[in-house]
């Protein structure tokens, strides 16, 4: 918050480090497969994108990373967005070490043709020893856990500056500890003024966010979680996957949980 | 016994000329093969280079009985069947193993019919499928120049960049990558480069070059660079002792190398699963 100058006059408010106005989405110039997403993050600040498989989160953040033009709309993100993959998604039987993925950070450096400076180095082992994998440098990605690999990404976000993060359930197949390690990290990135866009299957993670985006083919609600998790919104965002848990009954915030189902 | 008795000192490969000639032409496309090879594996696109290869044989065969440049006409059925391949993947759709297949399989046919029944050239089509190692000319040893200058180059100045990419495309991109001009450059380079090795290996066993030894490397190495490196090594030897193979028995240097490379990956295969299939030693984790 800026706060206001003496004589009462209203500072003028921050730019926000990401916005997104009137957006819709499609791929190769089709019906639009994500519309009417209208939001705004402050600097600093953490969002947790939810939706069905297929609902339009990882489509969102292949506009935000400049991968897909926008069929309308506007979108503004602060410098290059550091995009974090499923590592499942990634290639785990490439031969790079953990060394080699944060190294590739220094690739926003523009100067891709060039081998990575003694300064390119440094900046990724520094990078590797604040997210605590210093020891595993030489590591190959694949054979690090879950939670090591996603570290690593984090790390290669480091190496790029990135100062808006876009990750894709990061905590997916992450077991509990090192879940904490990372949320722990996340919060750290926040404080340093980075703003973090989680994609998520975990209605109930929602809560630990400034920021809460249900989507599911067009934007169904943005908000401070305690007010946008209505029933309502999760019902229109989930359909059948949702398991509302506890309601009050006055149409405000709920717990819920998602089911996948298995169709046979 | 006779078999053992014509055995030719190791010394003709460079004694004779037409010998030497293909030497040098093989140790060239070794070096391209070898280091696009070691891409072609890590991006998985063996089957678009083998693809590509066999794609130029009825432009070959038109090429052969008009008396066109056989470089020219391959080198425009490959560039044109590289671009499809990267206009289909950029509009999200990927060719997909079936349209490949078919793809090879049209071309195959399509070389044969007009080689037996429109030019009459039947005897043509063994040269154009499997090589020779006979009739190489300089003009086919500065193409293959041509072709490891360009695969060195761009090995130089493309391979973090090809490397990102491979690792993880979306990432790749959002850190700056050129991730669709990389690609693009890499399936020009495999399409010029299986036309340089046309003349020596022929448009079926062009793969034998590209994804053999790459694919030999690639159980022995834990780094990009030692695979791009091992590569071209395993490319250089495999050529030398297949042509060593072709000229002992006669056969075309194509068959040859691709026999030498594919018992050398038998070898290595068979040897690292032994290797690994040993008890590890008692490691107490430190951390």
């Amino acid at each position: 918050m800026t706060p206001a100058d003496r004589d009462g006059t209203p500072a003028v408010p921050p730019r926000p480090s990401v916005a997104v106005a009137g957006l819709a989405l499609s791929y190769g110039g089709g019906s639009p497969v994500l519309d009417g997403v209208d939001l705004s993050l402050p600097a600093g600040s953490s969002l947790c994108v939810l939706g069905p498989n297929g609902g339009g989160k990882t489509t969102l953040f292949r506009a935000l990373t400049g991968e897909l033009t926008p069929l309308r709309g506007t979108v503004y993100v602060d410098g290059r967005p550091a995009y974090l993959a499923q590592t499942e998604r990634t290639r785990l039987d490439f031969p790079v070490s953990a060394l080699d993925v944060a190294l590739m950070g220094s690739l926003a450096n523009g100067r891709w043709w060039l081998p990575p400076r003694r300064a390119d180095r440094a900046a990724a082992l520094a990078a590797l020893e604040r997210v605590g994998l210093e020891s595993r440098s030489d590591i190959r990605f694949g054979e690090l856990s879950g939670g090591q690999r996603q570290r690593v990404l984090l790390a290669r976000a480091l190496v790029q500056e990135a100062r808006v993060l876009l990750l894709d359930e990061p905590l997916a197949g992450v077991d509990p500890a090192s879940g904490e390690r990372i949320e722990a990290l996340f919060r750290e990135l926040r404080d340093e003024g980075r703003t973090l866009l989680v994609s998520t299957h975990d209605v109930d993670s929602a809560r630990a966010f400034d920021r809460v985006l249900c989507l599911n083919h067009s934007q169904i609600a943005f908000g401070d979680p305690a007010t946008a998790l209505t029933r309502d919104a999760l019902e229109r965002t989930y359909g059948d996957e949702i398991v509302v848990l506890d309601d009050d009954g006055s149409g405000g915030p709920v717990r819920a949980v998602t089911v996948q189902h298995h169709h046979h | 016994m006779s078999l053992l008795a014509s055995l030719p000192s190791p010394g003709d490969l460079v004694e004779l000329p037409f010998m030497r000639t293909s030497l040098i032409e093989l140790t060239l496309l070794g070096v391209a093969g070898g280091l696009l090879g070691a891409w072609i594996v890590l991006r998985r696109l063996a089957f678009f280079a083998h693809a590509v290869g066999t794609a130029t044989f009825p432009g070959l065969v038109i090429a052969d009985a008009t008396g066109f440049s056989a470089t020219l006409a391959g080198l425009a059925v490959a560039l044109g069947y590289a671009g499809g391949v990267e206009r289909a993947g950029r509009a999200g759709r990927d060719p997909g193993d079936v349209a490949t297949a078919l793809a090879l399989v049209v071309a195959l046919a399509l070389g044969v019919v007009l080689a037996s029944d429109v030019f009459e050239s039947g005897a043509a089509v063994d040269r154009l499928l499997f090589g020779t190692a006979l009739g190489l000319d300089d003009a086919d040893l500065w193409v293959a120049a041509g072709a490891a200058t360009l695969a060195l180059a761009a090995t130089v100045l493309l391979g973090r960049a090809w490397t990102a990419t491979g690792f993880d495309a979306p990432g790749a991109s959002a850190v700056g990558v050129p991730v669709r001009t990389g690609d693009l450059l890499l399936l020009g380079l495999i399409a010029i480069t299986a036309v340089a090795a046309l003349p020596a290996v022929g448009a079926l066993l062009v793969a034998s070059l590209f994804v053999v030894p790459a694919a030999t490397a690639r159980l022995l190495s834990r780094s990009v660079s030692r695979l791009l490196i091992v590569s071209v090594a395993v490319a250089v030897v495999q050529g030398a002792v297949g042509l060593y193979v072709s000229l002992w028995l006669d056969v075309p240097p194509g068959p040859a190398v691709a026999v030498v490379g594919s018992s050398l990956y038998a070898v290595v295969a068979f040897g690292t699963a032994v290797l690994r299939s040993r008890p590890a030693p008692n490691i107490v984790e430190a951390t």
